[in-house]
């Protein structure tokens, strides 16, 4: 397969001194090896979402039976059904809608200023700060779980919004993302604009910002995916039902009450509304980025 | 940088009264995150190094009067306190190690595969591919997590499609036998030679530490390599597109065989991405929690159980705060060592003379995204 | 070109500011720290914080507690735990806990040591009424701490179809382990194993009582996991697993034994009060009968359980509280929750009604007779759960092994 990588395209490929076996023939034979192998991959890695889906319509034997068909023998939506007209599922979707948008907010303003500021604004004890930020960035989260809570609890914040937002509307990695990005664009825009008088602030907003779209765009789909498929934070923040979002609801419900059972369908359902957004975002932007990319390349 | 000096240069047209002004600005500019990420990063190590070197039972403020200093005694329990709390850290030690010494690898080497085959210039649906081997990463542990808890089920999807092949599949998540104790015993080893039974090391039997990950550890272990492949894939295939005329010439070398151009050329000139990917994945794979948390438990027979798990439920279901917060801090401690042994090797593959021809490195943003 | 950017742009700063403005209003909700008194004449709203088994148990101790609210003027609310003791933990911890809640005994050394639970049961009205054993269970350090909310007891259930199915009649229903085991054999065909239960110490630590057996002396101080016993107990419930007539319930592809025995995957299991109400609602269509476990060598023998209200430290209405639990705790509450979900009463006033309302449920009466409780020293909790563990691997291992490791555990628990 790593010939692939390397041979260079039909037009410039020379004649291979090998009589009677063209590299032309050759590389149509890997080609078509490599088709077969990568779309064989390409169904172990979907196969598994499309089980999903359809285990989600199925009835419970139905999925216990036959697993592996991705035709339910009788449709069914009664997992669904449960879940929004029977439980607190629609509840935790509005909670993980409410959160993911506080913190992508959030992290996107604060992750511009202080990327700014770190790339742009030459202030006494910008390197510290950016030193600091880096070596945040390495502080692995998990350690963080049990510290998390007190500190949370300590400032009054357990089992509130507040507890479960404000921590995680702001990040290293956005901050030096940002960062990064300022500094790959010419500084000259904005020298014009200050000759002209504005403002630091006034050039931050009115020159500055238009001109990154792409990078808010990756903190954006960053943080979006972050925060919507956060667990153990929403896990140490708060303990009310009514504060409960998708990761943690359908966590629990997953690790299971005594008279629960499987109930694959109906976890599988959950598995799948909660990955649909993620989905939708990811097959928007992913075009989106890759436009800027490119036209970011093009320049 | 050379923003950086002209900026400053720009700064100094415009006289010394700017100076001041700057200094409020990037103070104020970076105040919030400075805040956000001193509370709640910060000021909760410190918080986490007081509970750890105390007697704490969870109940109200650790700072309160109550709370006594016990010194290194929650340290003490976990790795060498000859009782449960060590024999769990010892377990939880184990589980884990196998499977970073499993999931680093083989993933690094799925991505790298994966990346080389769909970044082929002749190949067609390269989107659809990269999509395809994507999608996995975009989707939350917890989902995946019960998507996997039905595929390994007793009845699942996977042990339907390997009866096809007239195998019987085991009950994945509820087998907490080793592979190496399966092994052994297809070999026809049972019982273990007394003297592994009888020496120990962290309250863990030398039989047991060699037992390798469980049968449910190695689903958790199927399932890692399933969602972080497609994030490493996009790394590589990012180094890959800047290498690209470096490589076309290696191509244009005569004799050497598409595998021996791979082994020589492309390979050593992925050193940097290779390392880069090595290390996010060790990093990683010890922080294994929200899986356990959805899935097992830690079960069967503590076979799943990570420190980052027995370090939350040590605290919150038992109420050892002390205790929990320490087994927090050495996993803290493991990771670091994992991450300077790396920078140590990654400043040794950067003096390899190699960027003769600097292409402008994407930011660390964009190169997640396939072009 | 820059239109549509900063339009866009435009949009994303309105939903920050709109959003951070509701969030600074969530914030000062709940942002001031609540003071932490705790005197006792207290007012406010109760809340209720229970685990419950199933639908059938939230909607009776829902309407029980709102039957409460209404005569006696004080709000109160249900709240059904997703992780009872994590959550519990996080209450306590953040000093914001329920006022009343669902607590196991083996929860309640942890608790009451560090000062969360209120040790409110030695003055309820009705303290002489429950059953001595559940009154000890929920006593630690001389304190009577909580009132006990029902107990159950385990006994063998049986699949009525299966059994006729396989020949059997009233005369065959297993007296003894010899019998069990020849039951459990006969019931054993394709996809349906004779017997199977949950692989934990809570339904296997019933055989230890029939071989005369017990995980403690009987004053509590020493441990006594791996007397000959015990040993002869696990070893044979190692010997119906390994014969294929017994399955632990994991094994089956079921979360519990409730489960398999409802999927008709085991014949029979071994399994609490509380399976009536699962298997009522979960597969209404199983005809099944509850008979008491088979005596071993030295008799009879079961495992019972318990759970209490707890009442918090911090509550800021004890005598709310106490008033709710004296109300839920009584007579004719408690033959309200048995109809709803099958457990027993816990004080002895009900025992006659609770006889003659539910004949069927006659085993689980009489185990209490001759019940065990698990043991509910400080960090016993953990030693079991090590214990469970162990049963996990049961089949492939040596019973004495097994029961020598927990016994050392145990001892080092005990003695701490």
């Amino acid at each position: 397969m790593a010939t692939l990588i390397s041979d260079t395209p039909d037009t410039t490929a020379p004649a291979s001194p090998v009589p009677g076996k063209s590299r032309r023939q050759r590389q149509g034979k890997f080609i078509w090896l490599a088709y077969v192998v990568l779309i064989s991959l390409a169904m172990v890695y979907i196969f598994p979402f499309l089980i999903n889906l359809a285990t989600s319509f199925k009835t419970e034997p139905d999925a216990a039976s036959d697993p592996l068909s991705l035709f339910p023998a009788t449709w069914s939506t009664l997992a669904y059904e449960k879940l929004f007209l029977n439980s607190d599922f629609p509840l935790w979707f509005g909670n993980s809608v409410v959160v993911t948008v506080l913190v992508t907010c959030g992290r996107v303003f604060f992750d511009l200023l202080a990327g700014y500021a770190l790339a742009r604004v030459p202030f006494r004890g910008r390197s510290v700060i950016f030193a600091g930020v880096v070596a945040v960035m390495a502080v692995p989260g998990v350690v963080l779980l049990i510290p998390k809570f007190l500190v949370i609890n300590q400032l009054g914040l357990y089992d509130s919004y507040a507890g479960m937002i404000i921590p995680l509307m702001a990040d290293a990695a956005g901050v030096f993302i940002m960062k990064n990005f300022f500094e790959s664009i010419p500084a000259s825009v904005e020298e014009q604009a200050r000759i002209d008088g504005a403002g630091t602030f006034r050039t931050f907003w009115s020159v500055v910002l238009p001109m990154c779209m792409p990078a808010v765009m990756t903190i954006v789909i960053l943080s979006f995916q972050g925060s919507w498929n956060e667990l153990s934070h929403f896990i140490v923040a708060a303990q009310s039902p009514e504060l409960t979002t998708l990761t943690k609801g359908v966590a629990q419900l997953s690790s299971g009450q005594l008279s629960a059972g499987t109930q694959y369908p109906l976890k599988l359902a959950a598995a799948a509304i909660m990955t649909v957004p993620v989905a939708i975002v990811f097959f928007i932007f992913q075009k989106k980025i890759m436009n800027s990319t490119a036209g970011a390349l093009k320049e | 940088m050379n923003t950086l000096t002209r900026s400053t240069h720009s700064s100094g047209t415009r006289g010394s009264g700017t100076r001041g002004n700057h200094n409020a600005t990037g103070w104020l500019f970076t105040a919030p995150v400075l805040i956000i990420l001193g509370l709640f990063l910060v000021l909760p190590v410190i918080m986490a190094a007081w509970v750890s070197i105390s007697d704490w039972t969870g109940r109200g403020s650790p700072f309160a009067a109550g709370t006594q200093f016990v010194g290194a005694k929650n340290f003490e329990a976990v790795i060498s306190g000859g009782g449960l709390a060590e024999r769990d850290f010892g377990t939880a030690l184990r589980n884990n190690l196998y499977y970073v010494v499993l999931v680093v690898p083989l993933q690094t080497i799925a991505s790298l595969f994966l990346a080389v085959l769909v970044n082929s210039r002749v190949l067609k649906g390269k989107g659809f591919f990269r999509t395809a081997f994507y999608f996995p990463s975009v989707t939350s542990s917890v989902a995946i997590t019960v998507l996997w808890l039905f595929l390994f089920s007793a009845t699942g999807a996977v042990n339907k499609f390997l009866s096809l092949l007239g195998i019987t599949g085991p009950n994945w998540f509820q087998e907490p036998a080793g592979i190496m104790h399966l092994l052994a015993q297809s070999v026809g080893i049972d019982s273990p030679p007394p003297a592994m039974e009888s020496g120990t090391f962290l309250g863990v039997s030398w039989w047991d530490w060699l037992s390798g990950p469980s049968v449910a550890m190695s689903a958790f272990i199927l399932m890692a390599i399933f969602t972080t492949s497609g994030t490493f894939m996009l790394l590589f295939i990012a180094a890959l597109q800047n290498l690209q005329g470096e490589l076309e010439e290696a191509a244009m070398l005569d004799g050497a065989g598409v595998w021996q151009r791979f082994w020589y050329v492309t390979l050593p000139m992925l050193r940097p991405t290779l390392f880069t990917v090595i290390t996010l994945g060790l990093i990683g794979s010890w922080q294994v929690f929200d899986q356990i948390y959805t899935g097992t438990e830690g079960g069967p027979a503590k076979t799943t159980v990570t420190p980052a798990y027995l370090s939350f439920s040590t605290a919150f279901n038992n109420q050892q705060w002390g205790q929990g917060a320490a087994i927090a801090f050495l996993l803290f401690a493991i990771i670091i060592v994992f991450t300077v042994i790396q920078r140590v090797l990654l400043r040794e593959s950067d003096s390899v003379p190699r960027r003769k021809r600097m292409n402008p490195k994407p930011s660390r943003g964009r190169s997640l995204w396939p072009r | 070109m820059k239109t549509p950017r900063a339009s866009r742009l435009a949009a994303v700063i309105t939903i920050c500011v709109s959003g951070a403005l509701g969030l600074s209003a969530c914030g000062s909700g709940f942002a001031s720290p609540s003071a932490n008194e705790s005197s006792d004449a207290g007012s406010g709203p109760i809340s209720v914080l229970i685990a419950s088994s199933g639908d059938a148990e939230a909607t009776a101790v829902k309407a029980a507690v709102a039957d409460w609210s209404k005569t006696s003027g004080t709000e109160a609310s249900v709240n059904v735990a997703s992780d009872l003791i994590q959550q519990l933990s996080q209450g306590f911890a953040s000093g914001k806990p329920a006022d009343v809640f669902y607590l196991s005994p083996d929860q309640l050394s942890g608790y009451a040591s560090n000062g969360s639970l209120e040790p409110y049961a030695d003055s309820l009205a009705n303290k002489g009424d429950f059953q001595p054993s559940l009154t000890r269970a929920f006593t630690f350090d001389g304190k009577f701490y909580c009132a006990p909310k029902d107990s159950s007891t385990l006994s063998l259930v049986i699949n009525n179809d299966l059994w006729q199915a396989a020949g059997l009649t009233d005369a065959d229903i297993p007296a003894t382990w010899d019998e069990l085991e020849a039951t459990a054999k006969k019931l054993t065909s394709g996809n349906t194993v004779g017997l199977s239960f949950s692989p934990e110490v809570a339904r296997v630590a019933a055989f230890f009582p029939q071989a005369g057996g017990s995980l403690l002396s009987s004053d509590g101080k020493t441990a006594t996991v791996n007397s000959t016993e015990n040993v002869k107990a696990l070893t044979f419930v190692k010997k119906m697993l390994t014969d294929g007539s017994a399955k632990f319930s994991s094994d089956l592809g079921a979360g519990w034994g409730g489960e398999a025995f409802g999927k008709q995957l085991s014949a029979m299991t071994i399994e609490g009060n509380w399976i009536s109400g699962a298997l009522s609602k979960d597969f209404p269509s199983i005809k099944y009968r509850t008979v008491e476990l088979p005596a071993g060598p030295k008799g009879k023998g079961t495992l019972q359980f318990t759970n209490c209200w707890g009442i918090a430290a911090d509550s800021k209405n004890k005598p709310a509280a106490k008033a709710l639990v004296e109300q839920l705790t009584g007579t004719q509450t408690q033959m309200t929750f048995a109809k709803a979900f099958g457990v027993m009463p816990s004080v002895i006033s009900a025992e006659s009604e609770f006889r003659k309302e539910f004949p069927e449920q006659e085993a689980s009466i009489a185990g209490v007779e001759y019940a065990q409780t698990l043991p509910s020293q400080p960090g016993a909790a953990d030693v079991l759960k090590d214990f469970n563990a162990k049963l996990a691997t049961l089949q492939t291992s040596d019973p004495k092994a097994i029961l020598d490791a927990i016994q050392a555990e145990m001892t080092a628990t005990l003695s701490k």
